[in-house]
């Protein structure tokens, strides 16, 4: 049951993202260091526990994005069956390049 | 009110590039139905007039139409009920049209067909020549009664706004037809059925915005349908659900005994 998956995948990264993105959006705004600031930029990229953070947040986030933007393709151009394989792997492909290129900068960073 | 205004559509394949309106004016009587209007209008105004109708009493579905801006049952919507003297009628949307008022619902019992909406055993021999019962419990036939109310009439696939965008999309009828059988503790096909709605233009592609059990004129809650075979897929998936016991056989009693006393015949 291959759409079951994906769709249960979807609602699974929608509450993983409400809590990292929560969490990203609680330290933002309510730390009381200047959080835009090269140090503190700095103290983050150097730290396990934040990239950790953040490549789980771009995963997620590029999970949730892809599938609803196939779902919305799927629905408003009513493509065929055998079109929809062809689309899978584009989002495929097109999620792993900006996966691997969102995490390959922090690594690198580090 | 003494006289209605009624704006129908009009449109001929052969003839009309596009569908367009022509007005007439009924008569009002005392609660009469749209299709009483209809009626009117073909017997006595413009014999042309194309429109389905069978039963008059909302049981056939056969006379669905977008009825000042909503599907309905011509037979099943009074006049007064609809507050106005303006009365615009158009055939169902997501349908193509055969003429005026006729929609062509042959892809309405396409999907329909396609969820297998039967009975499928294992045992497919007792239920092609059967020679005993299939119990089922109070409680598990009230798990899919209200779904076994639907009369195809098409109305909710007319409301559904991802049918409208989507003419691949399954749809609210087939999809609760589908759940329908899938609750039935009689059949055994679940599995099966699960493969035909697990397809990209499937049952998730259902945004539950509930527009089919507004329009559904028999009352029935086929967003609901589609909600509850969505739990039954999910928990299938992740290998959680607890599939009910097939309907066990039983024999047909040998006796019958009468709930209430029945009085003996005295007339021979």
């Amino acid at each position: 049951m291959k759409e079951t998956r994906l769709k249960i995948l979807q609602y699974v990264s929608g509450i993983a993202l409400f809590v990292i993105a929560g969490g990203h959006m609680l330290y933002s705004h309510f730390s009381n260091s200047d959080i835009t600031s090269w140090s503190s930029i700095a103290d983050r990229a150097a730290s396990n526990w934040w990239l950790v953070f953040y490549v789980l947040l771009l995963i997620f986030g590029l999970y949730h994005g892809l599938h609803g933007l196939r779902t919305i393709i799927l629905e408003y151009f009513s493509i065929s069956d055998s079109s929809v394989k062809v689309l899978d792997y584009i989002f495929v492909i097109a999620g792993l390049a900006i996966l691997g290129y969102g995490t390959y900068i922090p690594v690198e960073a580090l | 009110m003494q006289n209605l205004s009624f704006k129908v559509q009009r449109y001929d394949p052969d003839k009309d590039s596009s569908p367009h309106m022509q007005e007439f004016t009924v008569p009002f009587t005392k609660g009469m139905s749209v299709l009483d209007g209809l009626l009117y209008i073909k017997e006595n105004l413009d014999n042309t007039l194309a429109f389905r109708s069978s039963c008059r009493m909302g049981i056939c579905g056969s006379c669905g139409m977008l009825i000042n801006r909503f599907p309905m049952l011509a037979c099943h919507t009074p006049v007064e009920e609809l507050e106005t003297d303006k009365i615009e009628v158009k055939s169902l949307p997501n349908y193509p049209i055969i003429k005026d008022l006729v929609p062509q619902l042959d892809l309405l019992f396409e999907k329909h067909q396609s969820v297998k909406p039967y009975m499928i055993r294992e045992d497919s021999e007792n239920l092609e020549r059967p020679e005993a019962g299939l119990y089922q419990s109070v409680e598990e036939l009230d798990s899919f009664m209200q779904f076994s109310y639907c009369i195809k009439c098409g109305m909710c696939m007319a409301a559904c706004p991802t049918v409208a965008t989507d003419s691949l999309f399954l749809g609210p009828q087939p999809l609760a037809q589908g759940y329908r059988y899938c609750a039935d503790s009689r059949d055994e096909a679940d599995k099966e059925r699960f493969d035909i709605v697990d397809t990209p233009h499937g049952i998730w592609l259902c945004h539950m915005a509930g527009a089919c059990s507004e329009a559904c004129p028999k009352g029935l809650d086929p967003a609901f349908a589609i909600q509850l075979f969505k739990r039954m897929m999910a928990s299938q998936s992740l290998g959680i659900r607890k599939r009910p016991k097939a309907a066990p056989e039983i024999q047909p009693p040998k006796e019958i005994k009468p709930m209430i006393e029945v009085p003996e015949f005295t007339v021979q």
